[in-house]
């Protein structure tokens, strides 16, 4: 695990969440692990943040949440990508890279 | 639907609080434990593994607490919280809760059901279709605004456009035979289109039809649902049914709902009006109500210029009745409620004042309190709270403190509406129906947290900006100043206040004394009045109506304990009347000629009975009949108005009927006595001109004028009101025939003061309460002032003041705050009795008596609470005083 972990930029880990259980149904510790991994550990998710986000999103309806058993035969919470849920990622993407290459256009102007 | 969620998972947090937390400390935990094992896979121990988790991952608790604070629930728990914790202090507290919540509780008590009665008499629709678009249509005429002549309503009815309806209806009672003894009720005689223009439909059957309502029809009737259900046993069956009505067999087509009487008159039953052609074309007597619906779209102002065109038409066409004459349009809810509006807005203008001083007067309390609070919030402050979370737990203190006094308040608001209704003025519409209801609920809650901010703001905001440093360093007892500033405003503010309601009380009861020491005009003791109707069809002939009349007194006047008995077209304070023009003899036959009178036909013996003092010629005699020379009797308004300066015996004017040779031919009448004036329409009306004519001489046209109805007076021996021997001999005489609203005259006299003395009963009753309060607001402000300067006045008294200057300085104090706020409520009281001058009578608004006996009340009292606080002044100690740090 890298030593230097940033923070995320501010309003990015909704979208990072969506993103990530998009892929499957997942824990919360699921969607820590696998953030941080994805972004080769440059991320690091700490609890309150995660469940914040987690509460956040269930409540907007774009995320469900049920008790399930781990591989390791422990009692988890997996959070599901719901249809509104899957939209809104999209547009987030969508959104996400117009800035993107906007911010990066007025770096590379000078 | 995401809002919806989100509701319904906070609430899930509030209401299912330990479930939501196992649900997150299960998952927390599972977290925690799934990254400890990982770092145990790697070869840590289980120890050091979960200690690594909680640096890198952040403790559980932490954890817990910031998921928990991030749903909108946590506002609202905390909020409880202050609650609670606002409700624990103050019971730690329990004299200055009691005192507070009775004090507030008084005020919102006293506004809730004040207010509760305008909601019930103005604020509340009539109960009708859209009344907003129901107007009231009068005449004008000189200065007052009579009803409209049946010819004027026909032509209104023919030429106007604005209306989609027009009707009409004319106040009338009837004897009605229907199960047991015969009764008086009372009634209207209304036009087809009546029900419809309001909008209202029967409960059972139907109203009358347009047919129905044209001469020579079988007669029908439309009854309420209050006859039908107390009079009529409610019985299903009664539709088609026929009763008596005046006599004649009468068939019930419709029962009308409780809520139906648009014009708040208590009807209680609708017969067709049923114009004939010779009563449509009479432009002459104006008595009709008339009731328009506006089209839609159609102005107010656009309908009055409609009526003012077709008004100059009538002026030409019938120069004789309708010179001079107009029209006005007035919304039905003005026309019936108008009159009720100032004596009701200044009962809500006094409760709101007797609020505010009870506002005031906590304010002032927690002043004081938060002074000796300091150090509990001090170090509060220094615990982390910021000032924001401070005043907030203030405030909800004072809110808990609202909803008590609310509470409170509204359970006194419950016995006052009752207890007004009970006692309250009967002519006052629709205040049986005053409750305390959702709206007036609401309305309580709503001045209850409106109170709590007003008397909470300031001390929670002056509590939360206190630094902890003055605190610990002051606290040896040299009173901040501004907040004594705050204080002594706030008590300067109670007492013009109180001044003001206690001057609009002394206005109103002294107007009172002096309509009670008025002289009536006659004997009011021992007297007994009671109206009797005598049915067209049976007595339509006149000499036989004179004859029952007649034979009606020689029979009460040999019952046991009467002294004598006479009858009246209409007894003093019996209401109504009927108002003739007449022409003074040597005067051209002209309208602008006329003076305006009230018309008394009596019997020979009803000026002795009613013991009216003749002022000059004669009483009238039994040789007085139509035969004999017209003879009439003046009072000395008219006969001051008619011939100003000279002797009105032997003079002579034309009125009430048009001799042989057609409507301009007159017919005179000789003046033969002057009698004084009786205040025929309450003690506190002024007094009209009014003449009177023997019945043996009355125009054979005025029984229909009268209805054929006219009041039996009886003046006893004093003892029992003989009720039952009136009942019955009046029966004896005219079989099927009541003698209604039987009352003494006193009896009389004062239900027509019943709402100014209620007025005033209450005004007096919300002005001590004001005084009471602010009085207290003084004492309280002076003690506190002396128990802070306790050091000063020992200082002083070491230093040789004696103790009569202690206790003036003092008192100055207390007299120089009273003083301002006694300026400051003069000048405020000045302007606002104005608004009471349709109230009193005889009293200028600006009453300088008034005005001088309620500040000399005010500045007593105020001497007597400054009092106390400055004799405890002289009893500090200077040696206690001076060690008391």
């Amino acid at each position: 695990m890298a030593d230097k972990s940033s923070d995320l930029v501010q309003g990015t880990l909704d979208m990072l969440i969506l993103r990530t259980v998009a892929l499957e149904p997942m824990h919360g510790y699921g969607i820590a692990l696998r953030i941080e991994q994805m972004s080769k550990g440059v991320f690091r998710v700490n609890a309150g943040s995660l469940f914040v986000a987690l509460q956040r999103l269930q409540r907007a309806g774009l995320i469900r949440s049920e008790w399930k058993a781990t591989e390791n035969s422990r009692r988890a919470k997996y959070y599901v990508l719901t249809e509104p849920g899957r939209k809104r990622l999209t547009s987030e993407k969508r959104e996400w890279g117009r800035q993107v290459a906007a911010i990066a256009r007025i770096l590379e102007a000078s | 639907m995401s809002l919806l969620r989100n509701i319904a998972d906070g609430l899930r947090s509030l209401f299912r609080k330990e479930r939501v937390s196992q649900d997150l400390d299960g998952e927390l935990n599972g977290f925690l434990e799934m990254a400890a094992e990982e770092k145990i896979n790697q070869g840590m121990s289980r120890a050091d593994a979960l200690r690594a988790v909680r640096l890198e991952r952040g403790s559980p608790e932490v954890t817990k607490e910031v998921v928990r604070s991030a749903g909108w629930e946590s506002v609202v728990e905390t909020l409880w919280q202050d609650l609670r914790h606002g409700q624990r202090v103050l019971r730690k507290s329990p004299g200055f809760a009691s005192v507070a919540v009775l004090t507030l509780a008084l005020g919102i008590g006293a506004t809730t059901a004040i207010f509760s009665i305008v909601n019930a008499v103005l604020l509340r629709p009539l109960a009708m279709e859209d009344p907003s678009h129901v107007v009231f249509v009068q005449e004008t005429w000189r200065d007052i605004f009579p009803g409209l002549s049946v010819g004027n309503f026909a032509d209104l009815k023919r030429q106007s456009t604005s209306f989609a309806d027009l009707c009409a209806s004319n106040d009338a009672s009837f004897n009605l035979e229907a199960r047991e003894l015969p009764e008086r009720v009372d009634g209207e005689i209304a036009t087809a289109n009546y029900f419809t223009t309001f909008g209202v439909q029967p409960i059972a059957g139907r109203v009358f039809t347009t047919e129905e309502d044209k001469p020579g029809q079988p007669k029908v009737v439309v009854i309420s649902e209050r006859l039908w259900r107390t009079k009529l046993h409610a019985d299903p069956s009664i539709i088609g049914q026929p009763m008596r009505i005046n006599g004649l067999p009468t068939t019930v087509v419709g029962i009308m709902p409780r809520s139906f009487d648009p014009l708040l008159s208590r009807s209680d039953l609708w017969v067709p009006a049923a114009y004939t052609a010779e009563k449509l074309a009479d432009h002459d007597n104006h008595y009709l109500n008339v009731i328009a619906r506006l089209k839609s779209g159609t102005s107010h102002a656009q309908a009055q210029s409609e009526l003012n065109v077709i008004a100059r038409v009538q002026q030409r066409q019938y120069p004789i009745d309708d010179e001079n004459r107009g029209f006005r349009l007035q919304p039905l809810t003005t026309a019936l409620l108008g009159d009720q509006r100032v004596g009701l807005r200044m009962m809500l203008a006094a409760v709101g004042f007797l609020l505010l001083i009870a506002c005031a007067n906590i304010a002032n309390l927690q002043l004081a309190r938060s002074r000796t609070r300091q150090k509990e919030i001090a170090m509060r402050a220094a615990l982390g709270a910021s000032p924001n979370r401070i005043v907030r737990q203030l405030l909800a203190e004072n809110v808990v403190l609202g909803l008590a006094g609310a509470v409170v308040g509204v359970l006194l608001a419950y016995w006052t509406v009752a207890w007004i209704i009970a006692h309250g003025p009967a002519e006052m519409p629709r205040l049986d129906q005053s409750r305390i209801d959702a709206r007036t609920l609401v309305f309580a809650c709503a001045l209850a947290l409106l109170s709590s901010f007003l008397f909470g703001l300031a001390p929670a905001f002056r509590s939360a900006s206190t630094r902890l440093s003055e605190v610990f360093q002051s606290s040896s007892g040299i009173s901040g100043g501004s907040r004594d500033h705050i204080r002594s405003l706030l008590v300067v503010g109670e007492v013009s206040l109180a001044l003001i309601l206690m001057a609009g009380a002394g206005l109103l009861i002294r107007s009172a004394l002096l309509v009670a020491h008025l002289n009536p005009g006659f004997d009011t003791s021992n007297v007994v009045v009671g109206r009797v109707g005598l049915p067209d069809p049976g007595y339509h002939d006149p000499a036989l109506a004179r004859q029952t009349f007649e034979r009606m007194i020689t029979a009460t006047a040999a019952l046991p304990g009467v002294n004598s008995v006479a009858v009246v077209s209409r007894a003093p304070l019996a209401g109504g009347g009927s108002s003739n023009g007449l022409l003074r003899e040597g005067k051209p036959l002209d309208m602008a000629n006329l003076v305006n009178s009230q018309l008394q036909i009596i019997s020979p013996s009803y000026l002795s009975t009613a013991r009216v003092p003749l002022r000059a010629g004669r009483d009238f005699t039994l040789q007085d009949t139509r035969d004999r020379t017209l003879v009439t009797i003046v009072n000395e308004t008219l006969a001051r108005t008619m011939w100003p300066g000279e002797k009105p015996i032997g003079k002579r004017f034309a009125c009430c009927e048009a001799g042989p040779k057609g409507r301009m031919d007159p017919v005179w009448h000789e003046v033969v006595g002057v009698v004084a004036d009786v205040r025929a329409w309450g003690l506190d009306r002024q007094v009209q001109p009014e003449f009177y004519i023997p019945l043996a001489q009355m125009p054979a046209s005025a029984w229909d004028w009268i209805g054929r109805t006219m009041d039996l007076v009886v003046r006893t021996r004093g003892g029992a009101v003989p009720i039952r021997e009136l009942q019955s001999t009046v029966a004896s005489v005219a079989p099927a025939v009541p003698i209604y609203r039987l009352s003494t005259m006193q009896q009389k006299i004062s239900s027509t003061l019943e709402r100014s003395h209620f007025d005033t009963f209450l005004l007096a009753i919300f002005a001590s309460t004001a005084l009471l309060l602010s009085s207290v607001g003084i004492y309280g402000v002076l003690s506190y002032m002396v128990a802070q300067r306790t050091r000063d006045i020992g200082l002083r008294m070491a230093l040789g003041a004696s103790q009569a200057q202690i206790v003036w300085d003092v008192l100055g104090f207390g007299v120089r705050l009273a003083g301002i706020g006694l300026a400051v409520g003069l000048a405020a009281a000045l302007a606002a009795t104005r608004l009471l001058s349709s109230l009193l009578y005889g009293v200028r608004p600006t009453d300088a008596v008034t005005f001088a006996a309620v500040s000399f009340i005010l500045l007593v009292v105020a001497l007597i609470a400054s009092y106390l606080p400055a004799r405890r002044a002289t009893r500090v100690d200077p040696l206690v005083a001076l060690r008391y740090e």
